[in-house]
């Protein structure tokens, strides 16, 4: 037989964590809504920077910019994006394991990481890999900036030939239930598909005032836009993450309250029972 | 008049134009340009000023400031730091800009970079109150 008072106890500290949870739901929603617009808002401008570097890429020459580069090299930076906190469900877990799945894949290889977010860099810390940097709370306040500081960095290591081939690991957001893994080759830029370049016949750009001053500055561009831009998706992604799962936090927290006092009722149905029980028995033993 | 080209006007914040049209015009970074159908693939820098494009005998202005214009295959993409139509723009605002940056660039001690930095803010808000004037 149960405890009356330890079940009640229980509840309360249900009903806590319930309250909790539903708070936490209600600022990942708010915090959501403006992450979401951050992005939606910030794609267009990325993907058309995109398609103009695909162009770019399948017509001038790769000798012309350091950061068109293609080197036969085996060394891969990744800048993996992670949460700072916690209690989001998947999504720092999936980017840790895509990350560790990759780096088992490319074992021959030899890899750095760049680390985004305290949640990925608590995991890697301890696993033998090197890591080359850390950005830790950037999920308070990140601007465009911060990406132009961090899109610096990757290309300055990249043209002084420190690494060949730079990615990025993020959570792209899909929607706010959806948020999908992927991993991006940053650098060198590659064109989309070569298969489709070979077959038919491109003309050059005229280009003004010059190629390089213009591929140049665009690059630069180029890497600030998809550096922000992967940072947005992440943002977006965590908070979407964070509402779904503390949304269904909050229900399971209601089950089992409900459960909880089910258990109490009876609990305390039967303790009642048990007391008039005793209660006619002594009657009974004084009459007789 | 089925001849006609894609132009899509993007910045950082927003996508602001998406639309068939039959001409843009183009503030070069080396010259302003008109660009029709059939013209040749081009990739260029902008410089700050008025851009405005002719759809179905109206003419529609904003001002940019600085970005890339790229043509291919009746695409024209541009890729705009900043860019408003004429009736956005808060002269106020502007003008606040361009006496800051005046009062920068007249410093001695203004570094090269600042200064460069400095000499395209003052651009752009010469830009932003020239094309605004008549409204």
């Amino acid at each position: 037989m149960p405890n009356l008072k330890d079940i009640k106890r229980r509840i309360r500290s249900v009903k806590n964590t319930q309250q909790i949870t539903k708070a936490m739901k209600l600022v990942a929603a708010s915090k959501l809504r403006k992450a979401q617009q951050a992005i939606l808002q910030a794609r267009p401008y990325a993907v058309k920077m995109m398609d103009v570097l695909n162009h770019l890429s399948a017509r001038c020459n790769h000798d012309l910019h350091p950061l068109l580069d293609v080197r036969e090299g085996q060394r891969n930076l990744l800048l993996i994006i992670t949460a700072d906190k916690g209690l989001c469900g998947g999504f720092n877990g999936n980017i840790i394991r895509k990350t560790a799945q990759y780096l088992e894949d490319n074992a021959q290889a030899e890899n750095s990481l760049i680390i985004a977010g305290k949640k990925g860099n608590d995991i890697f810390r301890n696993r033998p890999v090197k890591i080359t940097q850390d950005i830790i709370g950037w999920t308070k306040d990140f601007d465009y900036l911060k990406a132009q500081t961090i899109g610096e960095n990757l290309a300055a290591l990249f043209s002084e030939k420190k690494v060949d081939k730079v990615f990025m690991v993020y959570n792209e957001f899909k929607s706010v239930m959806q948020q999908e893994v992927v991993v991006e080759q940053l650098l060198p830029v590659v064109p989309e598909n070569l298969a489709h370049q070979d077959n038919t016949f491109v003309v050059d750009y005229v280009y003004e005032p010059d190629e390089e001053a213009i591929l140049d500055e665009l690059l630069k561009r180029y890497m600030t836009v998809e550096v922000y831009r992967a940072f947005l998706e992440s943002s977006a992604s965590e908070h979407g993450a964070r509402m779904t799962a503390m949304d269904s936090a909050s229900r399971n927290a209601g089950e089992m309250i409900d459960g909880l006092t089910l258990t109490y009722n009876q609990a305390r149905q039967a303790y009642i029972t048990k007391e008039l029980i005793e209660i006619v028995n002594g009657a009974e033993a004084l009459k007789g | 008049m089925s001849q006609k080209l894609i132009l899509t006007i993007v910045t950082p914040e927003k996508l602001l134009v998406s639309e068939e049209v039959d001409q843009v015009n183009v503030p070069g970074s080396e010259g302003d340009m008109g660009i029709l159908y059939d013209h040749t693939p081009i990739l260029t820098n902008l410089r700050s000023g008025q851009l405005s494009y002719e759809k179905e005998g109206e003419t529609i202005a904003l001002v940019v400031s600085g970005g890339y214009l790229e043509v291919t295959d009746n695409r024209v993409t541009i890729l705009a730091e900043t860019g408003e139509f004429l009736h956005e723009i808060d002269r106020e605002r502007a003008e606040r800009a361009h006496a800051d940056a005046e009062a920068e660039l007249g410093k001695t001690d203004i570094t090269e970079e600042d200064f460069i930095e400095t000499q395209k803010k003052l651009f752009r808000a010469i830009a932003r109150l020239e094309n605004s004037k008549n409204n």
